[in-house]
């Protein structure tokens, strides 16, 4: 996907002349836009999650938060955890736990995560003192500490997207080549529906770059359209 | 808890203790509770929302509590013979008593419990009557007051128609060769009913954790029935609930959440109120096993003659 976004990009930028953009900065704002769109995914499931609640959704195909978990799971990770003296490491490139699991006599038990400010009451109180049923675990960092610690741990988290980078040969006119089968070769990992919000994130980034009004302009334009649409 | 083969139910699968599964079907587990509650009445489209696990805990245990102080039947007994300071401690998960018996002779009596006094504190005097404190400026105490020991020792009173009642051993009227009533001669009446029992007597000091006798009891046998509050020491793992009761206590854990949550709405908290009585009152007829064999047993008495 990654080569017919660059393609469009500069198909729209070439239009007029407007200018040119170089394989590096279309690799900066590739990851910049398909970041930005993944963040955006949370938000629009709590969005889409309140419509249900408001009784503004519908099933099947108009199950839209069905659709937006399909897109987030696609970077459902699970990780086994390193222990380091009493603590588990958690993955470098998670952006959000789902579940700490911890296996005790095989049974995998479900920890729960507490804030700092509630653990020192939680182990006091006889009702809540965590336990091998129901453990519970505190995040310092990059690191947690589970209560009771008594298993290997494992991480179910959604991680960031990989960097996508567009990898080229050049030929004799310096004109870059798309070569998809270099080592460093990197394609979006967002589904192909997200290729028109892609294209016009990059848009935006290479007119900004370009000092041309009117490419930023398309690009918003663009985006209010779809903002509306997915309403 | 998962569904268990025959084998595992019967004989544990011949593993120790072989009676580990007996009747566990009547029940189901806190943790199964707290797993059903966090996936059928949390989530984005239930009215409890965004709630930690360990306030679900907390509720479902909280519930499980009340359940066992009124509502279930399962009453704990244990028997201990008394030593001679007549002094029995309260079992470890103990939380009220229900009935004190004396265990003799094969019978089981029930006892009163004593409305007087039974035991007192005392403090350490010097020969001037002045108090004796230790190095924390704390006032000394003496094991025993004169009037624990008074009672311990048998030589204090009792207004109860026991051995240690003052008419105790009084002579009473010799009629055809029989002594009767050996109490104090002449006729007795307005008898105090409250006070009318002949069996020995104890006082329960909740706060000391003990159950205090008369001297008469000391050596023998007590049976104690209490009710515990099914929080099992404290070991998650073995607490249960009766399934009479499942769905009451997820009753009750959502109106204790809505309840205490900020912003729900006066009638949505009703309601969860409402739903929780109801189905405790559901929950407390089931158990209460009325039997129509049961009741026909108690009406044949209705034909009875009373003289």
């Amino acid at each position: 996907m990654i080569d017919d976004v660059r393609t469009t990009v500069l198909a729209v930028l070439n239009k007029n002349n407007y200018g040119y953009l170089s394989p590096m900065d279309f690799n900066l704002y590739a990851k910049q836009a398909q970041l930005e769109i993944f963040e955006n995914l949370f938000y629009q499931y709590n969005t889409q999650i309140n419509s249900e609640n408001a009784r503004r959704s519908g099933t099947d195909y108009a199950d839209i938060s069905k659709g937006i978990l399909e897109d987030i799971d696609l970077f459902s990770e699970s990780s086994t955890l390193t222990s380091n003296y009493g603590t588990h490491v958690l993955p470098n490139n998670y952006y959000y736990i789902n579940r700490i699991t911890i296996s005790i006599n095989n049974i995998n038990v479900e920890v729960e995560r507490v804030s700092q400010g509630k653990i020192t009451a939680l182990e006091i109180s006889p009702l809540t003192a965590p336990s091998d049923e129901f453990p519970v675990y505190t995040q310092d960092g990059g690191v947690i500490k589970i209560t009771p610690n008594s298993g290997q741990a494992t991480a179910r988290y959604i991680r960031y997207p990989s960097t996508p980078k567009w990898t080229y040969t050049a030929v004799g006119s310096n004109v870059p080549i798309f070569n998809p089968s270099a080592g460093d070769y990197e394609d979006f990992e967002l589904p192909l529906s997200y290729q028109n919000e892609l294209v016009n994130k990059i848009l935006k980034y290479a007119g900004v770059e370009i000092r041309e009004t009117m490419v930023v302009d398309f690009a918003n334009k663009q985006e209010q359209q779809n903002n509306i649409e997915q309403q | 808890m998962a569904y268990i083969s025959q084998y595992e139910y019967y004989e544990n699968n011949g593993s120790n203790p072989e009676d580990k599964n007996w009747g566990s079907y009547q029940y189901v587990s806190l943790k199964d509770i707290v797993t059903n509650f966090m996936l059928m009445y949390q989530g984005n489209h239930s009215l409890v929302n965004n709630e930690e696990r360990y306030k679900i805990i907390f509720h479902a245990k909280r519930a499980i509590q009340e359940l066992n102080y009124d509502a279930f039947k399962e009453i704990k007994a244990l028997e201990i013979s008394l030593p001679d300071t007549v002094r029995y401690v309260l079992p470890s998960d103990y939380v009220n008593w229900v009935r004190v018996s004396m265990f003799e002779n094969g019978v089981l009596f029930p006892l009163t419990e004593n409305i007087q006094a039974t035991t007192a504190q005392a403090y350490l005097k010097d020969n001037s009557g002045a108090l004796l404190f230790d190095e924390n400026g704390e006032v000394l105490n003496p094991e025993f007051s004169d009037f624990d020991l008074a009672r311990i020792k048998g030589t204090k009173k009792s207004i109860y128609l026991n051995e240690s009642s003052p008419f105790n051993g009084n002579e009473g009227y010799c009629c055809d060769g029989a002594w009767y009533f050996d109490y104090a001669i002449g006729a007795r009446y307005g008898l105090n009913t409250e006070t009318a029992n002949a069996n020995p007597t104890f006082r329960i000091d909740s706060k000391a954790g003990v159950i205090n006798f008369d001297s008469t009891m000391a050596g023998r046998s007590v049976i104690l029935e209490y009710v515990s509050d099914g929080m099992e020491g404290g070991n998650n793992s073995l607490i249960t609930v009766n399934k009479l009761f499942e769905e009451y206590v997820y009753a009750y854990i959502q109106y204790a959440i809505l309840n205490s949550k900020l912003g729900v709405q006066e009638y949505i908290v009703s309601r969860a109120r409402k739903q929780k009585s109801a189905l405790l009152r559901n929950a407390k007829i089931r158990i209460s096993n009325i039997h129509p064999g049961r009741l026909l047993m108690n009406l044949r008495g209705q034909s009875k003659w009373i003289k």
